[in-house]
């Protein structure tokens, strides 16, 4: 067998066995919900694309452009949540060090890996191809279905993105700082930024260089179907209701014209996919913990120190040692301060001094801004900081594999896991403490209430998704984007922290404290399955 | 003091067993849990330690059903499970400290406590060191000690010398052994040389279901006269393992010693030799399997 016919073969079982291992996961199920969910609120018109506030006639044209640019928007954020797991299954499994110690390449394991990213995202997209098949012909307004209209756009503009946030997956997955919470957090932004800036660049200068989505294509053929001027137009994705779908005016939009060099700027994207696996090949550990603990910033201790008085071999055992004093009562004791402390501690353990640093610096600030949405903006980047210690909650019991030891001692329900959420309460009124300090010293007590609920809310979300997801992923992502919709943006609703002038004011925080008090009943009501199981 | 499994069984998706129909009845002692990969050892050891719920039956923990009430077995549980982990940026100290919290241990009670344990599971000099650096061996002592902290009535240890050393292993044992006087201690493992010498009991399980129950000499008695060793040459080695069940062999200038468990002397060259736990542990499983396969 020639070496380059081996080496496809090596690829193609990679891609399969990493394939197939998630598709046979029920957390598969849920990621073809998000995109049968997508196409559903395509279809019935709850989720438009709108240009100029008008619509497009539902022809094949139409909905093939709304569905690939719904695929480059919300599944290259929720997709990449999605398949960003895939070398960390292979560390945790410990498959990673079985093929580590096999003559396959890291360029050949992290390709398998992209490959297999890209299928989980083409097969997602995919799904948005066949509900766009069932929206024309549900809203009949164009009987007939053109197949390359209605599908170019997702092979051209949905795919090359896909692929592009393939590898970037792998490539966060490779680069230690941001293989966990930390590099969630930061896609979201990378995620935001990405998709607006190019479009502005196109909209200001022409061309499509950095539009890795596609949507300056799809805007700008639209632009130029309506003939207006090249300012003063917009084009959105809407949530809306179906009365809004089949009102207003429509226009006719026949589709993208794909030149030779338009269908070559996209493909152009398959290439940037590779060169970030190809990149993501050369950050690649191959699984060595040893390296992996040299690129962390501060390494993990080792047994291995540079003290020689710590490298002295264990003292020699003494037989004579091995009678136990036995306890004077068995009786175990409630010591909730004691378990409350342990948690807190366990938390807070293993921050670096910045982290205090800057923790400490917001507090400050929050207590000294003079303007009340300084404070408020101030409050939510306090409230932030410490999501990366709040996701853990819930999780640390599995995922440091300690579940066995703390769910056969005495009480965990009634114990453990409140003692989890009242630290995680602690952390927030310690981190929030600059912002609640100014409110009492003002004696406002409906601000200082919306502020409390917040503390209360936010380890409550923390530890319910927690609990029931096994993984910080989910909470990092949710509370991410809650924090950037609401407080961020002073979106009244979903100013959970109360950190708004006029939220105090409304019934807002006392939805959230029903919701913090759901969000407690729910992490609960898992964490007893998890004990019955 | 005493633990009653009666009838128990665990059924997991896809309608396979792992456990069926089990009924013992122990009281203080050593109990060594034997039986090969998948007979069922570790899910057994995890609904004792009611971490897992059985599927039928039930397990009685002084006429309590630890089912319906799980915290009088936990308040007196230490258990040491086969998979465990530690939190990695915590020292030993600490993180024994946190499980002495959570399992309810007075302050002062819980200090001379961890001190002792530290010591006696050859920890203390580590004691201030991140667990993410520890060793196999090393986290593996962290759990014993753990696994001690409330002076347990019941200890449950599941594979407990995985990853110790030849001289930590011997010096578990002996802890053990110390320990073993008024609790109940549920050794479970497949390395019979690791319960030979404090067992009081010794159950074995096989296909999820239990084989034998008895104290060590009734196992030793059951294979009295059945046990040979035979001095044959190094080509011959493949037809006997093929025709006899061979528990031990070793390579001398005379030949290959083996010794055959069989019931009938398998040549007249081999010689009755005394039987050992091996023996009777390895002729009660292929017993078991020769049924199943009849």
């Amino acid at each position: 067998m020639s070496d380059t016919t081996n080496r496809g073969r090596i690829l193609y079982h990679l891609a399969l066995a990493d394939f197939l291992e998630r598709v046979r996961r029920y957390s598969f199920l849920l990621t073809m919900g998000i995109s049968i969910y997508l196409g559903y609120a395509s279809v019935t018109g709850q989720l438009a694309m709108r240009f100029n506030d008008e619509r497009g006639i539902f022809n094949s044209a139409w909905i093939g452009g709304q569905m690939a640019i719904i695929a480059s928007t919300f599944l290259s954020l929720a997709g990449f949540y999605v398949v960003k797991n895939t070398i960390e299954r292979d560390r945790l499994t410990r498959v990673g060090e079985i093929l580590a110690s096999t003559p396959m390449t890291k360029t050949l394991y992290v390709m398998g890996k992209a490959i297999s990213n890209f299928v989980v995202l083409a097969a997602m997209a995919g799904i948005l191809a066949v509900s766009g098949i069932i929206m024309q012909l549900w809203h009949a307004e164009d009987p007939h279905v053109d197949l390359w209209k209605l599908l170019a756009p997702f092979l051209l503009i949905a795919l090359p993105a896909m692929a592009v946030v393939a590898g970037v997956a792998v490539l966060f997955e490779t680069i230690p700082g941001l293989r966990g919470g930390f590099g969630n957090v930061l896609y979201f932004f990378v995620w935001s930024l990405a998709l607006a800036l190019p479009v502005s660049t196109a909209e200001k200068n022409g061309g499509y260089s950095f539009d890795w989505s596609g949507l300056s294509v799809v805007w700008d053929s639209l632009r130029n179907a309506a003939n207006g001027p090249r300012t003063h137009s917009s084009f959105s994705l809407s949530i809306e209701s179906v009365s809004q779908t089949h009102s207003g005016i429509t226009f006719l939009w026949n589709g993208v014209q794909w030149t030779t060099g338009l269908v070559w700027a996209r493909l152009f994207w398959f290439l940037v996919a590779l060169v970030f696996t190809f990149l993501a090949a050369l950050l690649f550990d191959r699984f060595d913990p040893a390296r992996g603990r040299f690129l962390r910033a501060a390494p993990v201790p080792t047994f291995i120190d540079d003290d020689p008085a710590e490298n002295r071999p264990p003292a020699e055992p003494t037989y004579a040692a091995l009678s136990l004093t036995p306890l004077a009562t068995r009786e175990s004791h409630f010591r909730f301060g004691a378990i409350l402390l342990a948690e807190l501690r366990l938390m807070l353990k293993g921050q670096k001094w910045w982290w205090y640093a800057v923790a400490a610096g917001l507090i400050i600030a929050c207590a000294a801004a003079p303007d009340a949405s300084a404070r408020g903006m101030l409050l939510a980047c306090a409230w932030f900081w410490p999501i990366l210690i709040w996701s853990k909650m819930g999780v640390r019991e599995i995922r440091d594999q300690t579940s066995q030891l703390i769910f056969s001692a005495p009480h965990p329900l009634a114990r453990q896991l409140p003692a989890v959420w009242l630290a995680g309460v602690l952390l927030a009124l310690i981190t929030g403490s600059g912002f609640g300090g100014r409110l009492l010293l003002a004696r406002d007590w409906r601000g200082l209430l919306a502020w409390l609920i917040g503390a209360l809310f936010i380890p409550a979300l923390a530890l319910a998704l927690g609990v029931w997801s096994g993984s910080s992923k989910l909470f990092e992502i949710i509370y991410t984007l809650l924090w950037y919709i609401g407080p961020m943006h002073a979106t009244l609703q979903l100013d959970f922290m109360g950190s708004a002038p006029g939220t105090s004011h409304t019934l807002i925080p006392a939805f959230y404290s029903v919701l913090a008090a759901a969000m407690t009943a729910v992490a609960f009501l898992g964490r007893k399955r998890q004990l019955q199981t | 003091m005493k633990l009653v499994i009666d009838g128990v069984g665990k059924q997991y998706s896809g309608k396979l067993w792992g456990l069926r129909g089990l009924r013992l009845e122990l009281g203080p002692g050593v109990v060594g849990l034997l039986g090969p990969n998948g007979a069922g050892k570790s899910t057994l050891m995890r609904i004792l330690a009611t971490v897992t719920r059985a599927s039928e039956g039930r397990v009685l923990w002084n006429d309590n059903d630890i089912a319906r009430s799980p915290d009088t077995l936990r308040e007196v549980l230490g258990y040491l499970p086969q998979d465990f982990g530690v939190y990695p940026h915590l020292t030993a100290l600490e993180f024994l400290q946190y499980m002495a919290a959570v399992k309810g241990l007075d302050a002062s009670a819980a200090r001379q406590r961890i001190d002792e344990l530290l010591a006696v599971v050859n920890l203390a000099e580590a004691r201030d060191r991140a667990l993410g650096g520890f060793s196999g061996g090393m986290k593996q002592r962290v759990g014993i000690a753990q696994a001690l902290l409330n002076d347990p009535q019941m200890l449950i240890v599941d594979e407990p010398t995985a990853g110790l050393d030849p001289e930590e292993r011997a010096r578990f044992r002996n802890l053990l052994s110390e320990l073993s006087g008024e609790r109940i201690v549920i050794f479970s493992t497949h390395i019979v040389s690791d319960i030979e010498a404090i067992a009081t009991d010794i159950a074995i399980l096989g296909g999820g279901r239990l084989l034998a129950h008895a104290a060590p000499e009734d196992l030793l008695r059951a294979v009295e006269g059945k046990v040979w060793e035979w001095v044959i040459p190094s080509p011959e080695i493949p037809a006997a393992k093929q025709k006899f069940l061979i528990s031990a062999s070793v390579r001398r200038a005379d030949g290959v010693h083996i010794r055959i468990v069989a019931t009938e002397r398998p040549a007249s060259a081999a010689v009755p030799a005394a039987p050992t736990l091996e023996d009777a542990y390895l002729y009660c499983i292929s017993s078991q399997r020769t049924s199943a396969a009849a």
